[in-house]
C-alpha cells in the first residue's frame, strides 16, 4: 500500500523536538502533571532522576501534556511523522493498533523478552498488542467502582448493596430522601461511556463482550440492548442530577464531594482528587451484577501505555527500554504509589497495605482486582475512534431519552460494520 | 507610483496570503481525494470521500444546524440592533456614546469566554438563569437549557445573540446619523409619529447597511465553532452540531483527513459563496 507523505504542514503544530545533541536524547511525553486526572507529577520527576543511571548516559527531553489531550496531540504526531521516541498516551487497543499498522510504533517483544515483564498479565498483553506483537507497555492500573458517602449512607440507615436488587433499592430510599443518589455529568461526552461500559459488563458479561468485540456477535443482542436499557432506566428514574448532559465531569465530582450526592461511578483515575477532597468518611464498593447469570467483575483498562516510536534509532530505543524497565519496577512502583497515587499494573492489594496507601485506594483495589476472570472492557479506550465519535452522541441521547435502546444498538451495529469494513477493529 | 513599484510592494503580501492561504486550500482539496489511516494518506480515491456526504446523516444534520443559526441570528440580532440603534438616536449625544459601548462590551468578549460565561449561566446545578426563575416564583421553567435537545441549539444561539447585536447597533447608529436630519423634520411637520418615522425613513435608508450585517452573520453562522465546542461539543447528541464541529471532530479525533478535508471544502464552497453574494450585492448598491 503506498503512503504518501501530505502532512508536511502538521509537522508544524508538533511541538519541536531536541536534536543535534552530542549525547543520545530521549524525547518523552507523559501526562504526569502535579494536579487533576493522572496527577503523578511528583512521582515522575523522582523517578526521571531515580531511573537516570539506567540510560547508560542518554539524557530524557521530557514535554508533559494534559491527560486528555495527549491522546489528539500523539495523533497529530503520528501524522506529522514527529512522534517522540516515548510516549505515555492512551488509549491502547483499536488506537494502539492503528497506530502500530501504520508503522508509527516499535514492537517492544524483545523488551518482553529480555526484561521479563511479568507483572502484564494476558489481558493487558492482548490489549497492546497487534498482529502478534505487544507495542505498548501497560502501567497504570484503572478499575471503574462506586464512590459513596459513608456518612450519608450512615444517616439513612444505608449498607453498601451486594446484589443489584439492594442497589436498586437504596437509590429509592435516597431519592425519597431528596439526595441525588449518583453523581453523573456527561457535558464532556466520555463519562457516559465509562458508566455504561460498567453496566454493560455486568449486564452481558466478559464472555459476551469478547463474542462482540472479537467475534460476529451483534451489538444488537438481547443482553447489550438490556444494557442500554438499564442506563436509560437510571436516568428516567431520577437516579441522576437534573440536566445530567449539561453538567461536566468535574462538576459532578464536586457535587458528589460536596455531599449532595450519595454516590458517583467512576474510576480511580480520580482517586487522589477523590482522597483529599472528601471532608465525609468516603468509601468505594463494587457494583453488583446487573443480569442473574453474570459473574461480580468490574471495568479494567490500563489507563495509558508506554510506547516507543519506530523511528526512534536503536539506541534510543535500548536506552529507553532499560528506563522503562526501572520505571516499572518493584522500587519504582512503591514510589508511583506513595508520591504519585497511581496504582501500576501487577500491584497487589498486599503491597499497596504494606506501603501505607489509602484506606480508600487500598479499599478500591481489593476489590476491583478480586475478580480478574470476570473483570470487562472499557468501550472507551478499547472501540476504535470512528465508533467512539458515534459512542459519545449516541450514550448522550440514549440516556437523554431522546432514542430508544434498540435504536442506540442498531446504531452502534451499524457504525460497527463501518469500522470493520474500513480494517479499524482490534483483536488481540 | 509606476504599476511595477506598486506590484513590488504589493508582492510581500501576496507571497504570504500564497503562503497561508492558498497552498494550505489548495492542500485539503488534494486530501479530499485520498483515503487516510490514523492521518497517513493511503491511497488516492477520486471522488469516494465526496459521495460519502450523502449518507452521512450528522453532515445533513450540521448544515441544517447553520440554517437555523443564521435565519436566527438574521431575526434577533439585527432586528434588536435596529430598534436600539433607532430609538438611541434620538438620544443625546453623551448618552448615545456611554449606551452604545455597553452594547458593544459583549462583542469584544472572545467567544471561547462567552461560552464559559453562559455555560455558568445555563448550568442546571448552579446556573443563574435558573436561580433567577426560581427566584421570582417562575422556578417551574428552569430548565437544563444546554443538556435538552430541544433548548440546546436555541439557548446556545441566544448567546451568539448577545454577543453579536451590539454591533449591530453601532453600525445601525453610524448609518442612521448619516441620515439627513431634514427628512425626519419634514416628517415632524406632517405630523408622522415616531413609527411611521422608523418604518418610512430609517429602514429604507438603512439597506445597505442591512445587507452588509446580514450577509456579514450569514458569514459568521457558518463559520462559529468555539463558541459551540466549550459549551456542549456538538450535544447533546448531535442536538448542537455544526459544520466546523463535525470537521473538527472527523479530522483530529477520527483522524480521517480525507473526509474531513472534503467537509472543509463544502464549507469553503458554502462561505465563499456567501461573500460573491455579499460582494456583488454591495458593488451593485
Amino acid at each position: 500500500m503506498k503512503h504518501i507523505n501530505l502532512s508536511a504542514p502538521l509537522a508544524l503544530l508538533i511541538a519541536t523536538q531536541a536534536t543535534g545533541q552530542e549525547t543520545v536524547v530521549v524525547t518523552q511525553w507523559d501526562q504526569f502533571a502535579q494536579s487533576g486526572i493522572s496527577a503523578a507529577g511528583p512521582a515522575m520527576d523522582e523517578l526521571i532522576a531515580t531511573c537516570q543511571p539506567a540510560l547508560n548516559g542518554a539524557d530524557v527531553l521530557r514535554t508533559i501534556a494534559p491527560s486528555i489531550g495527549i491522546r489528539d496531540s500523539y495523533r497529530l504526531a503520528v501524522s506529522a511523522g514527529k512522534t517522540p521516541d516515548l510516549a505515555y498516551t492512551w488509549p491502547a487497543a483499536s488506537v494502539l493498533s492503528g497506530y502500530a499498522r501504520v508503522g508509527a510504533l516499535a514492537p517492544l517483544d524483545a523488551y518482553f523478552e529480555q526484561y521479563g515483564w511479568d507483572h502484564v498479565n494476558d489481558f493487558y498483553r492482548g490489549r497492546n498488542s497487534y498482529g502478534g506483537s505487544i507495542y505498548g507497555l501497560p502501567m497504570e492500573q484503572d478499575l471503574m467502582g462506586v464512590y459513596y458517602n459513608k456518612d450519608l449512607f450512615a444517616e439513612n440507615g444505608l449498607e453498601v448493596p451486594t446484589t443489584y436488587a439492594e442497589f436498586e433499592a437504596m437509590v429509592e430510599t435516597l431519592k425519597d430522601e431528596g439526595i441525588i443518589p449518583v453523581a453523573f455529568g456527561n457535558r464532556d461526552r466520555w463519562p457516559a461511556t465509562n458508566t455504561f461500559s460498567l453496566i454493560l459488563g455486568l449486564t452481558a458479561g466478559r464472555d459476551l463482550e469478547e463474542h462482540v468485540l472479537f467475534g460476529d456477535e451483534p451489538w444488537t443482542n438481547p443482553a447489550f440492548v438490556q444494557a442500554a436499557q438499564t442506563f436509560q432506566d437510571w436516568a428516567e428514574a431520577g437516579y441522576f442530577p437534573r440536566g445530567f448532559n449539561g453538567v461536566g465531569y468535574d462538576e459532578a465530582n464536586a457535587l458528589f464531594l460536596s455531599g449532595r450526592a450519595a454516590m458517583t461511578i467512576t474510576g480511580t483515575w480520580v482517586l487522589q482528587d477523590m482522597v483529599r477532597g472528601a471532608e465525609f468518611d468516603l468509601g468505594v464498593f463494587m457494583l453488583p451484577p446487573i443480569a442473574d447469570d453474570v459473574a461480580p467483575g468490574t471495568m479494567w483498562g490500563e489507563g495509558s501505555q508506554w510506547q516507543l516510536s519506530a523511528s526512534a534509532t536503536p539506541a534510543v530505543r535500548d536506552a529507553a527500554a532499560a528506563y522503562l524497565n526501572c520505571l516499572v519496577s518493584t522500587e519504582s512502583r512503591q514510589v508511583w504509589v506513595q508520591k504519585g497515587h497511581t496504582v501500576p499494573i501487577g500491584t497487589t492489594p498486599e503491597e499497596l497495605a504494606a506501603w501505607g496507601a489509602d484506606p480508600v485506594v487500598q479499599e478500591f483495589f481489593s476489590g476491583g482486582l478480586a475478580t480478574p476472570e470476570a473483570n470487562f472492557y472499557d468501550l472507551h479506550t478499547t472501540l476504535p475512534e470512528s465508533m467512539t465519535q458515534v459512542l459519545y452522541p449516541e450514550l448522550q441521547r440514549l440516556v437523554g431519552g431522546d432514542i430508544t435502546a434498540d435504536e442506540f444498538t442498531a446504531t452502534l451495529q451499524a457504525a460497527w460494520e463501518t469500522a470493520d469494513a474500513n480494517g479499524e477493529r482490534w483483536i488481540p | 507610483m509606476s504599476t511595477r513599484h506598486a506590484y513590488l510592494f504589493l508582492l510581500p503580501a501576496l507571497l504570504l496570503y500564497a503562503a497561508f492561504v492558498v497552498v494550505p486550500t489548495l492542500q485539503v482539496f488534494a486530501y479530499s481525494f485520498f483515503s487516510w489511516d490514523n492521518g497517513i494518506a493511503q491511497d488516492f480515491v477520486g471522488l469516494a470521500n465526496y459521495a460519502r456526504l450523502g449518507s452521512d446523516r450528522v453532515f445533513w444534520v450540521a448544515l441544517g444546524h447553520n440554517a437555523i443559526w443564521v435565519v436566527l441570528t438574521l431575526a434577533f440580532p439585527l432586528l434588536a440592533g435596529l430598534l436600539l440603534a433607532a430609538i438611541l438616536a434620538d438620544r443625546t449625544p453623551r448618552t448615545i456614546q456611554i449606551v452604545s459601548a455597553i452594547y458593544f462590551i459583549p462583542r469584544t468578549i472572545p467567544l471561547v469566554v462567552a461560552g464559559i460565561i453562559w455555560g455558568w449561566i445555563y448550568n442546571p446545578l448552579f446556573g443563574l438563569l435558573n436561580y433567577g426563575l426560581d427566584i421570582v416564583g417562575l422556578g417551574q421553567l428552569a430548565g437544563a437549557w444546554l443538556a435538552e435537545e430541544n433548548t440546546a441549539l436555541l439557548s446556545l444561539n441566544v448567546v451568539g445573540a448577545w454577543t453579536f447585536f451590539g454591533f449591530c447597533v453601532v453600525i445601525y447608529l453610524g448609518a442612521i446619523q448619516s441620515i439627513d436630519p431634514s427628512l425626519y423634520e419634514a416628517a415632524e411637520v406632517d405630523g408622522a409619529p415616531w413609527w411611521r418615522k422608523f418604518r418610512d425613513i430609517t429602514v429604507p435608508l438603512l439597506n445597505n447597511s442591512t445587507l452588509f450585517l446580514g450577509l456579514y452573520a450569514a458569514i459568521e453562522a457558518m463559520r462559529f465553532f468555539d463558541l459551540i465546542w466549550v459549551t456542549t461539543q456538538g450535544g447533546p447528541g448531535y442536538a448542537t452540531e455544526v459544520l466546523t464541529t463535525h470537521v473538527y471532530k472527523t479530522f483530529f479525533l477520527v483522524g480521517d483527513f480525507g473526509y474531513a478535508s472534503v467537509l472543509s471544502v463544502i464549507l469553503l464552497a458554502i462561505v465563499l459563496s456567501l461573500s460573491a453574494i455579499a460582494f456583488r450585492l454591495l458593488r451593485a448598491k
